[in-house]
């Protein structure tokens, strides 16, 4: 919202310069975004009339010019086709300067000599205002001589509002200079000059307005005759375009600079092409259709709020009128509607169809009733002035045009509670200046109750008029305490717990942290190669994604942390990388029907491990190097992982291992398929790995056993074993045959070659023989050697 | 006598002179073996008390018997120092050079955002507020409805919504933790809700995906004080002891009264006015808050003519940018190694 400073000095005398003004307003809740200066860099600028004309010697389409500017007279030349003898033009002596910063001097034309210039609108900085090319011509009205930067209001200052949505009666001056009249002490508001509505009957036949929807509770229509429509006079298209909006003529601006004012939207039909003598406001019918003046046909839906004229819609209420009846050229009588419509619906009417007119933008934030008839009179004057407007007769008015009268109550208790003090007589001084006025006849002393001023429609429960009493006198000065009263110990969760291990030990070992987009694109999803049936392979889609690569919801985090990965090596990093993300994944539910929820979002740990692109610099990283580190997160929270050969659609056959933590499948470590690494140009094996951390998440805390105060005695066993036997499960058949010394088995050599037949390999394990009680005896441990060496013999074990 | 006394001051002499001269255990022995040796000098003037008188013998043979004592003593000693000389020498050859790099894997590093968030989270731990987790895909219920934004407000268009299939959406706040944890978890209440957050935005300033850290209190006659000392107490932590807040009216649909808090700028203390940071303000926007509505404690289930509350929300995001400084915010979600590892990675 641009408000102009000039405009609002008509309503208010301010008691401060424009900074303490911004600063205040910003305290108070309407944040300034800027303070514009639109003539700051304009100098020495008058208004000059031209006195003579005449070609220029030798330059063909310059003319030269004598301009009298009050000051005395100088010598320009123009190529500017609507410089006229006798007309008024911005005139710039030497010394002058243009919005652009340009100073004017003394030019030599082939032997004329040009003093300074004749301006335009866009060496004003104003191109908006412009209606013909070349000069802005001024009107004959205007005092020649005078200084032309204050003449057209360039001398303005525009605060440019943020305006929060609660706050309707902002988007207009009078709300604004009521709100200044709030918040700064020392406002003084001035007597409105508000012009009269005129009175009596239509000099036309007009049959009415009817109101079916209760949408719609007043409705006005003025009518004004023998409109010439052209543009605006200039200073009024100065002040239009100073408030942001666009000059479009006469009828246009007058509605737009009253909108502006009261924030009131008007709409002006042609009497000539409405259908009939006749409005009707009513709720559209599903399906039905209405052309908008921006030439788009809109279909309906019963919510939206309808403007029509002898059965036909003329325009879609407080959003946009209708193609068929809007003011042309030669539009001579127009009826000038000032209406009231629900916020909700034409909220609802402007968000579907992504309307957002400056109409539909304030009814949707409140307008409220009473500022209809004054806006009307307002823009009927300025058709009078600007387009020779006739005005005749009372404007015709339907429905309510009042605002019911609300109420709302304030307790000191309240006050206390929420600013730790209570001046009531502070507060209703306070509020009396928005223009609340208390209800003294229901007054308690220690609660008060006050009407609420109409415009403020943002206003109905006490907390609003703590707020209003708050924002004046300033959160600053309410104390600042620690919250008393604990009732119990802060809780991490179970789930921050075990994140902030991962995170902790994932550093510890390299590991660089990553936050990818939660979304990714199909494609990033396709290259894991999902199958049918795999959940992965069917993500949950972003209806209004902003980008193909962000529309999808992520199933996984590998395909995040791989993008990340060749984003790094494109950007030409060729030492190893080592990255884990901890965040969700979203997965459509496998049977709806029995959990109730349409997805679940588990919270995943995913890593990947690439040894780097410049050998030289390439660490010595393979399965199981990472296999450690998937062992060490999962320690971390005491949770001790077991490994199976396991396969995922994008894992190397030989090298995936499904991960499994308390006899549940927990996640997946392995090699990236090399068909997949190859087609991501990758030249070194990629190792990844993810971790649903449900399985790791609230584990029992890590447990101790007694210190072993007799040593273990060592004994090696190698044996040969089939190639398709893990190593896992010969560990198990040892630990189980080895007796109630064992201690512990520990693989530390494999080996095929020569010496093995073809088919199997050789494991050689050390396996600790230990007792808590006693050193054990030689007999003993050759007891439960010999024991575990004819187990594995019989088991079917070569040993070595 | 005096002829055997004067060879004996001699010897200690020479010896004293070879110890001096000597460089290496290999040369320590040749001369221990040249005055102590079974032929060595001392041996030899031992043959010479033969030739003395038997009262001269004792006292010379007792000055001798000393000096081959003083002797082994030297020989030993000059024995440890050359050993340890030349041990020295060894590790002198086995010199290394420790400005070569390290080998195996160094430190990895944290997410700047990551970080913040811990470190936000224990700030306001220590005031008593527990931690409560919500869903990222949320219903309209939560996200709007419950919070005071029917489908009609304007607010809506303050935050521009990702929807997903089946009529659901991407949270674009974290305040639908509230209205779940007030269902759950009734009053009183203290809780703060980190995580991550969408909204349909990409630039400089804006990623769509961010991350909020929410807090709510509700409890009997809660004060706007309350609320102050807690964001205070967080401010304070979080910039340093000498920070200054300001509170402005602002408006939130769920909360009443609402304001924003600004913090002095972390850069320049308010100090510079052409300040990349504060952009001259002297103040960084860092949290929305306020009063909550009584429309949301009753979407809550609470009765809020019993309880009231406040919230407040802020952008972790924000915070990671200026405590460490960053200039795009875009470069937390793009995953550069080197970025994040602050440079240290090759
Ligand atoms: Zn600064």
């Amino acid at each position: 919202m641009l408000v102009s400073l000039n405009w609002l000095k008509e309503l208010i005398r301010l008691p401060a310069g424009v900074d303490e003004i911004a600063r205040r307003l910003t305290m108070t809740g309407c944040e300034v975004e800027e303070i514009r200066h639109p003539g700051e860099k304009l100098r020495d600028i008058f208004i000059g009339r031209v006195l003579s004309l005449e070609p220029h010697p030798t330059r063909e389409g310059l003319q030269v010019t004598r301009v009298d500017y009050g000051r005395g007279q100088k010598t320009c030349t123009t190529a500017a086709p609507n410089v006229a003898v006798g007309k008024l033009f911005p005139y710039a002596p030497p010394g002058g300067v243009l919005a652009d910063g340009t100073v004017l001097g003394v030019r030599d034309f082939d032997g004329v000599l040009s003093e300074g210039m004749l301006l335009s609108a866009e060496e004003l900085g104003i191109p908006d205002v412009e209606v013909e090319f070349g000069l802005l011509a001024l009107p004959e009205d205007a005092p020649q001589g005078e200084d032309c930067i204050a003449w057209l209001g360039l001398d303005d200052v525009i605060l440019d509002l943020s305006i929060t949505p609660n706050r309707g009666d902002l988007l207009s001056l009078v709300g604004i200079a009521r709100e200044l009249y709030g918040i700064l002490p020392g406002t003084e508001l001035l007597p409105p000059e508000a012009p009269a509505l005129p009175e009596g009957p239509w000099p036309i036949p007009f049959e009415g307005i009817t109101l079916e929807d209760e949408g719609c509770p007043a409705y006005s229509l003025g009518l004004i005759r023998n409109v010439r429509i052209g543009p605006s006079p200039v200073r009024a298209r100065v002040r239009v375009s100073l408030c942001g909006m666009r000059p479009i003529s006469n009828v246009v601006d007058a509605t737009n600079l009253a909108m502006l004012f009261w924030g009131q939207p008007l709409h002006a039909f042609d009497l000539d092409r409405l259908p009939a003598r006749h409005i009707t406001v009513r709720a559209a019918r599903k399906g039905e259709t209405i052309t908008t003046l921006d030439g788009k046909e809109r279909v309906l839906e019963e919510e939206d709020l309808l403007i029509t004229s002898g059965g036909v819609a003329v325009g879609l209420a407080g959003v946009m009128g209708g193609a068929n009846s809007e003011i042309s050229d030669d539009t001579a009588t127009v009826v000038l509607e000032g209406a009231s419509f629900d916020r909700v619906r034409i909220g609802r009417t402007s968000r579907r169809m992504g309307l957002h007119s400056e109409a539909a933008f304030r009814y949707a934030r409140g307008v409220d009733r009473t500022k209809a008839l004054p806006a009307l009179a307002m823009a009927m004057a300025y058709m009078r002035d600007f387009a020779g407007g006739e005005l005749c007769g009372a404007p015709l008015v339907a429905g309510d045009p009042r605002e019911p009268h609300r109420t709302a109550s304030l307790r000191a208790s309240t006050l206390r509670t929420y600013l730790m003090s209570a001046d009531m007589a502070k507060a209703s001084a306070t509020l009396e200046r928005f223009g609340f006025s208390e209800v003294r006849e229901r007054r308690e002393e220690a609660a008060r109750t006050f009407a609420v001023p109409a415009s403020r429609l943002d206003v109905s429960i006490e907390e609003d008029l703590v707020e209003e009493v708050a924002r004046v006198e300033g959160y600053d000065t309410v104390p600042a305490r620690i919250p008393p009263h604990l009732y119990a110990s802060a809780s991490l969760t179970t789930l921050m717990t075990a994140l902030r291990r991962l995170r902790e030990s994932a550093m510890g070992r390299g590991f660089v942290e990553m936050i990818t987009y939660s979304f990714v694109g199909p494609e990033d999803l396709r290259i894991l190669r999902f199958p049918e049936g795999d959940r992965r392979g069917n993500p949950i889609a972003v209806v209004n994604p902003i980008a193909a690569d962000q529309s999808v919801m992520r199933t996984s985090l590998l395909p995040g942390l791989i993008k990340a990965l060749l984003r790094n090596l494109r950007g030409g990093f060729r030492g190893p990388i080592r990255m884990f993300e901890q965040g969700k994944v979203f997965l459509r539910t496998d049977d709806i029907a029995s959990s109730g929820e349409e997805h679940e979002e588990p919270f995943y740990l995913g890593g990947i491990v690439f040894p780097g692109r410049d050998r030289r610099f390439a660490d010595d990283e393979d399965f199981f190097s990472v296999k450690a580190d998937v062992v060490a997160l999962c320690e971390a929270c005491a949770v001790r992982p077991e490994f199976v050969q396991g396969e995922e659609p994008f894992g190397h056959k030989g090298r995936t291992a499904r991960i499994r933590i308390n006899g549940k499948d927990a996640g997946y470590l392995l090699a990236l398929k090399p068909l997949i690494g190859g087609a991501l140009d990758l030249d070194a094996p990629l190792y990844a790995f993810e971790i649903d951390l449900e399985s790791l998440v609230g584990q029992v805390s890590y447990q101790f056993t007694e210190p072993m105060r007799y040593p273990a005695i060592y004994r090696d066993v190698s044996l040969l074993v089939p190639k398709g036997t893990p190593a896992a499960v010969v560990e198990a058949e040892m630990r189980r045959l080895a007796g109630d010394f064992l201690w512990d088995v520990r693989l530390f050599d494999v080996y095929e070659g020569e010496v093995i037949p073809e088919g199997y390999r050789s494991l050689a394990f050390s396996v600790a023989y230990r007792s808590a009680e006693r050193t054990l005896s030689d007999e003993e441990i050759e007891g439960s050697h010999g024991a575990l060496r004819s187990g594995l013999a019989a088991g079917g074990y070569a040993l070595r | 006598m005096s002829h055997v006394l004067g060879q004996v001051e001699d010897l200690r002499e020479q010896c004293r002179e070879a110890l001096a001269k000597i460089g290496s255990l290999a040369a320590l022995q040749e001369e221990r073996v040249r005055f102590l040796g079974k032929k060595g000098e001392i041996t030899r003037l031992l043959r010479t008390l033969g030739t003395l008188s038997p009262e001269e013998r004792p006292l010379v043979g007792s000055t001798v018997n000393e000096l081959r004592d003083e002797m082994e003593m030297a020989f030993d000693a000059a024995k440890m120092r050359l050993e340890v000389l030349e041990a020295e020498k060894e590790e002198e050859r086995g010199r290394l050079d420790v400005t070569l790099p390290c080998r195996g894997r160094g430190w990895g590093s944290f997410h700047p955002v990551v970080q913040v968030m811990h470190e936000v989270i224990d700030v306001f731990m220590g005031l008593g507020y527990s931690v409560a987790l919500g869903p990222e895909i949320e219903d309209d219920f939560h996200n709007f409805e419950a919070l005071n934004i029917p489908s009609y407000h304007p607010a809506r268009d303050m935050q521009d919504t990702f929807y997903v299939e089946g009529n659901r959406l991407l949270r674009t706040h974290t305040s639908p933790v509230q209205v779940r944890s007030m269902l759950r978890w009734g009053a009183p209440l203290r809780i703060i809700c980190p995580g991550k957050v969408f909204r349909r935005d990409s630039d400089p300033t804006h990623s769509p995906m961010f991350h909020q850290l929410e807090g709510l209190l509700v409890d009997r006659e809660v004060s706007i004080a309350d609320l102050k000392g807690s964001l205070e107490a967080f401010a304070k932590a979080m910039f340093g002891p000498e920070v200054k807040a300001r509170y402005r009216a602002s408006y939130f649909p769920f909360t009443e009264p609402s304001m924003e808090m600004d913090v002095s700028c972390v850069a320049c203390g308010g100090k510079n006015p052409s300040c990349r940071i504060c952009k001259g303000s002297g103040w960084l926007e860092i949290s929305g808050l306020g009063m909550v509505h009584p429309n949301v404690l009753r979407a809550g289930g609470i009765d809020p003519t019993v309880y009231n509350g406040f919230a407040w929300g802020m952008g972790l995001d924000r915070i990671a940018l200026l405590k460490y400084d960053v200039r795009d915010l875009r470069f937390f979600f793009d995953g550069d190694v080197t970025f994040l590892s602050r440079g240290g990675m090759r």
